[in-house]
Parts: C-alpha cells; sequence; structure tokens
C-alpha cells in the first residue's frame, strides 16, 4: 500500500499543556481514515502541524513518503475549522485564487462549484452565504482539481441537520472516488459513518487506532463462553460471517462482519452441538468510553 | 509574477483600498490648493509694508513643481493614506486567515511575505507615476519657455519621493505583520506617526537644543525628511526656510536601513510563529 502520510513521534506543546505528545500514525492511499477525539484532544494541532500552519516541538511527518514541501501541500485539498475566503470577493474569484496558489488553471471551477451546489451563487459575495454555504465553498476549494488527499477539520461543526447531511453526502460521494481521506470529529456518529479507519485521540496521545469496524464495534460484537472455549472458537471461526476473534479471562469477543444477533448465535452454535456458559451483546463499548472521555475533559 | 497576479486578484475588486487611495489624492490637491492659497494671504499682507512687493507664489512651474508637489505628497498627514490601505491588505489576511489557506493551498511562507513586498513596492511605484504624470502635465500648463528649459533638473525629487513612499510603506508592512489585528496597527501607526515622534522630537529638543542629531534618526522623521521643504521664494523671504537644492543620498539611506531590518524581522517571526 502506498503511504500518503506518515507522522513520527510529532509533539507540541503550548504552555503547560501538551497538545499532542509523540504522536504517530500512517495513512495510506485510498483509507478514510478519522481521527477520533474531544475537543482539545490534539486534533486541530495534529492537523496544522502536517499543514505547515503549527511548528512541532519535536517530531517529523512525510508527505507521499518525501520531506513535506510547498509542492506537496499543493497536491492536497483542505478544509482547516473555519472556511477562509475574502469576504468581498465572489465564491468564483475566491476559487480563481486558490487555483492560481496550486498553479492550476480555471477550467475545474465551475465542476467544484457544482458538485457543492453553489454554482448559481457563484458571483455574490462570500459575504452573503450561510455557514452552510461557506463550508461547502471550503469543500469545493479543497476539491479543486481531485486532489491526492482530502483533509477535513470537523467539517460539520455549526451547521443544521440540513448542512451536516450535504456534507456528509459530499464527503462519500468523493471517498467513492477513491480519494484518500483524513476526517477529524468529536463525533463518534459521524466517524462510524463516514471512515474505514481511525485512530482515537485523548490529551494529545493515540488511544487505539485501526479499522473502524474492529475499534468502533457496535452490536455485531458478541461476548461468548463455554466449558471448552477452544472447541467455541473454532466453531465461531466456522460461521460465514465470521470477522475476527479474541479471548479475555475466560470470555471470548467475536466480531462479525455482518449484523448477527445473539440468538442466530446461539441456534447455530447449538447445531455445532456448543453449549454456552455465556452469551452477551457487547454493546458501544467503545462509545461508553468515549463518552466517559469527554466526560473526563469536561469535568 | 505569478505571486503579483495573486495579490492583484485580492486587491482591484476591493473597494476600500479605491476609497483610500482616492482620499489620498483628494488630501493632496485640497492640501495644494489650499497652501498656495495661505501663502499668497501671507505675502499680501506682508506686500502692505513692502514698497517692492514680493510676487505671488506659484507651485506648478519646472523645475520647483517636482519638489513642491513632491513635498506635499509626503507630509504625514498625507502619507498615512497609502500606509493604511498596506496595513488593511496585509491585516486582513490574519483577520479573514485568508494567510492559512494560502499556506495550507500550497505558499511557502517567504512566498506570501515577499508577495506582500511587490505589493508595497508596486503601491509605491503607481503613485510615484501618477504623481509624476500629474506634475508633468501642470508643469507643462504653468512654465514659460525659460522654466521649460530647467524641466528636469530638480528631478531627484521624484527620486527621493519614491524612496519616502516605498519606505514609509515598509514601516506599515512591519507594523501590520507583527500586530496582525486591523484596528490597533492603523491606530498605532496613526498615533506613532503624527504624535508620538513629534512629542520625542519636543521632549529631546527643549532640553538639549539637539534639533538635528537625534530627532533625526527617528524613522518616521527620518523619512519625511528626504524631501523636507517645498520650493516656494516668497515663502523662503517670509520664514527664513532652508534650502534644498537636491535629494541627498543619505538621508534616503536611514529610512531603507529601517526598512530592511523591519524586513529581517518580519522574515524571521513569520517563518517561526505558529499561524
Amino acid at each position: 500500500m502506498e503511504t500518503i502520510l506518515s507522522i513520527n513521534n510529532l509533539s507540541k506543546r503550548y504552555g503547560r499543556i501538551q497538545a499532542v505528545n509523540r504522536l504517530s500514525l500512517e495513512v495510506t492511499k485510498s483509507q478514510v481514515f478519522g481521527i477520533l477525539g474531544p475537543n482539545g484532544s490534539g486534533k486541530t494541532t495534529t492537523l496544522g502541524m502536517v499543514l505547515d500552519l503549527i511548528r512541532p516541538d519535536s517530531g517529523s511527518f512525510q508527505w507521499f513518503g518525501k520531506e513535506p514541501s510547498k509542492e506537496s501541500r499543493k497536491r492536497i485539498g483542505a478544509v482547516i475549522e473555519t472556511p477562509n475566503f475574502f469576504p468581498y470577493l465572489s465564491a468564483r474569484r475566491n476559487l480563481e485564487i486558490v487555483a492560481k496558489v496550486k498553479n492550476f488553471d480555471n477550467s475545474d471551477i465551475d465542476r467544484v462549484l457544482q458538485l457543492a451546489g453553489l454554482y448559481d451563487r457563484r458571483n455574490d459575495k462570500f459575504k452573503t452565504y450561510s455557514f452552510g454555504m461557506k463550508q461547502r465553498l471550503a469543500l469545493a476549494s479543497a476539491l479543486l482539481n481531485k486532489p491526492d488527499i482530502l483533509i477535513l477539520d470537523e467539517p460539520t461543526n455549526g451547521l443544521d441537520p440540513q448542512g451536516i447531511a450535504q456534507i456528509r453526502r459530499l464527503i462519500l460521494q468523493v471517498a467513492g472516488e477513491g480519494i484518500t481521506i483524513i476526517l477529524a470529529s468529536h463525533l463518534l456518529d459521524e466517524v462510524q459513518k463516514i471512515c474505514n479507519h481511525v485512530a482515537v485521540l485523548n490529551k494529545g496521545n493515540i488511544l487505539f487506532s485501526g479499522d473502524v469496524k474492529e475499534v468502533l464495534a457496535v452490536s455485531d460484537c458478541i461476548e461468548l463462553a463455554s466449558k471448552d472455549n477452544v472447541r467455541l472458537k473454532a466453531a465461531i471461526e466456522d460461521h460465514p460471517a465470521f470477522h475476527s476473534i479474541v479471548e479475555s479471562e475466560g470470555i471470548l469477543l467475536a466480531v462479525f462482519s455482518e449484523d448477527v444477533r445473539p440468538g442466530d448465535i446461539s441456534e447455530y452454535l447449538h447445531e455445532k452441538n456448543v453449549t454456552l456458559s455465556h452469551l452477551a451483546e457487547r454493546k458501544r463499548t467503545l462509545e461508553q468510553h468515549f463518552l466517559e472521555l469527554l466526560k473526563d475533559n469536561q469535568s | 509574477m505569478k505571486l503579483l497576479t495573486i495579490e492583484l486578484k485580492k486587491i482591484l475588486p476591493y473597494k476600500t483600498f479605491w476609497i483610500i487611495i482616492g482620499l489620498y489624492f483628494l488630501f493632496l490637491a485640497l492640501g495644494i490648493i489650499m497652501a498656495e492659497y495661505i501663502v499668497n494671504a501671507m505675502v499680501d499682507d506682508v506686500n502692505k509694508r513692502l514698497p517692492i512687493p514680493l510676487p505671488h507664489a506659484v507651485l506648478f512651474y519646472f523645475p520647483d513643481i517636482w519638489q513642491n508637489l513632491t513635498f506635499f505628497a509626503g507630509i504625514r498627514f498625507v502619507l498615512i493614506f497609502p500606509a493604511i490601505v498596506i496595513i488593511i491588505l496585509i491585516t486582513n489576511e490574519f483577520v479573514n486567515k485568508t494567510v492559512r489557506q494560502n499556506i495550507v493551498n500550497g505558499m511557502s511562507r517567504t512566498e506570501f511575505i515577499v508577495s506582500k513586498l511587490q505589493v508595497v513596492f508596486l503601491l509605491a511605484l503607481v503613485i510615484t507615476v501618477i504623481l509624476l504624470l500629474v506634475m508633468f502635465v501642470l508643469g507643462i500648463i504653468h512654465s514659460d519657455s525659460q522654466s521649460m528649459s530647467m524641466i528636469f533638473s530638480g528631478f531627484s525629487f521624484v527620486t527621493g519621493f519614491f524612496i519616502q513612499m516605498l519606505t514609509y510603506l515598509c514601516y506599515a508592512f512591519f507594523v501590520a505583520f507583527i500586530l496582525r489585528n486591523t484596528g490597533l496597527a492603523i491606530a498605532l501607526f496613526t498615533l506613532y506617526t503624527i504624535i508620538i515622534e513629534p512629542v520625542i522630537y519636543f521632549l529631546l529638543r527643549a532640553p538639549f537644543m539637539w534639533e538635528n542629531t537625534v530627532y533625526t534618526y527617528l524613522p518616521v522623521n527620518a523619512v519625511i525628511r528626504i524631501v523636507e521643504y517645498p520650493s516656494i521664494p516668497a515663502l523662503k523671504k517670509l520664514m527664513n526656510f532652508q534650502l534644498q537644492d537636491s535629494v541627498s543620498l543619505l538621508s534616503c539611506t536611514i529610512p531603507l536601513m529601517y526598512s530592511a531590518v523591519m524586513i529581517g524581522i518580519v522574515y524571521w517571526t513569520f517563518n517561526r510563529k505558529d499561524l
């Protein structure tokens, strides 16, 4: 797999607060990579550093396997925090500036404006736009001339439900075209809906990272136990929807690649002559964990 | 050229830019008309007591027009307008956070600084050229054949004015990059130019009588003194004005050195600070 971004031990401190602490991660081609964490967990600081806005205290990062440069940034489309444009210029003129900075001609501007649903308002000044339109213009600007990677920092923050739906539809559309995406968000639900990989961040540290289905397993994660766990494990591994299994303190934690109900499993194991001593649907354990993190952070 | 094209895309549709530049030329024109009126009123007043009357002041004949118009275009209250334009254009980037977007989109920080310096240079050049054309036309209208023969003898004032404008705009560039806030930068810059430096002058001069030493080296004063006096013969007699035949190279060096240091500080801090 081609590596798009690799971060090695990146750190940044603001006074007494360690915003990012020896953070390392790797994003490969065609991943939709979520960075999930509560506000103040270091998401924006991390993205700011890899986009050359914030100077890291230590550590390094590479884009496309090379040292970062202005040329590598030209292959990145990024929406950072708030949409940043000249209020007195029209959407079109603002995008002409973006195109010029990135050394593109103006031929792709109409396409991205149409994609963002702003074509009819393209000649209106940016300051006349609603917040949702501003955010979509930011996305349009990031998508100009199909970047190799799209970076989105809280792209739905502050939007109404309709605006959120519009942005998410756009992101999924882009992901469908095979563009690599990094999405920072404090919304578990958003990361689950959009991403296939995730790193969970808290207080500048990565708590865990990996495939979204494994890390953020929801109802298709089932706890099992029996007198003979070896036989049980073998039986589960034969299940057609089997994905992965781990054992911990006499309890097996099974993940299935599609929605499998505990009742189905019970029936399935019964046919295989395995008697269960424990069966439970492990509901949103990580969401609970994540919510606790949020609580810790607020208190 | 690419960086300048980007800057022009930002500047040319910007109404505030045209309004303030328009105000600069408006105040300049009003200032010159009023100056001529006041000088002539003074001359009329004095002439009542003189057996041989002084001639009326005409500001617009060659070669004096070069010195007169560049003098009026360079006084504090007028020079501040283009500086405010530069402050607004640069702080806008920080206030709208478009500087971040520029960097993210693939501009290097050095390129960002260079693009703003190009605007500073271009604005100083365009104002000088417009002034040059105005002086040329007015000069031709008001000059007789004898003064026409001396048309280029005061041309160093035009070069001096360009340096004056260029360096003063560099100061504005510096203040904008350091403060990053439009209101604060304009307020401090205006306050410094119009009040703080004259007060320093007053305080230094009163006890020590250091008229031509310390004060000369204060940044804004060094700029103002490049074209220090107008060339109005009647005024010279009335008020014992010193003569200034041409712009001295030395008077240009001090503001140029200040500008170089300021650009250096901007380069150093902007490349290290977070955006």
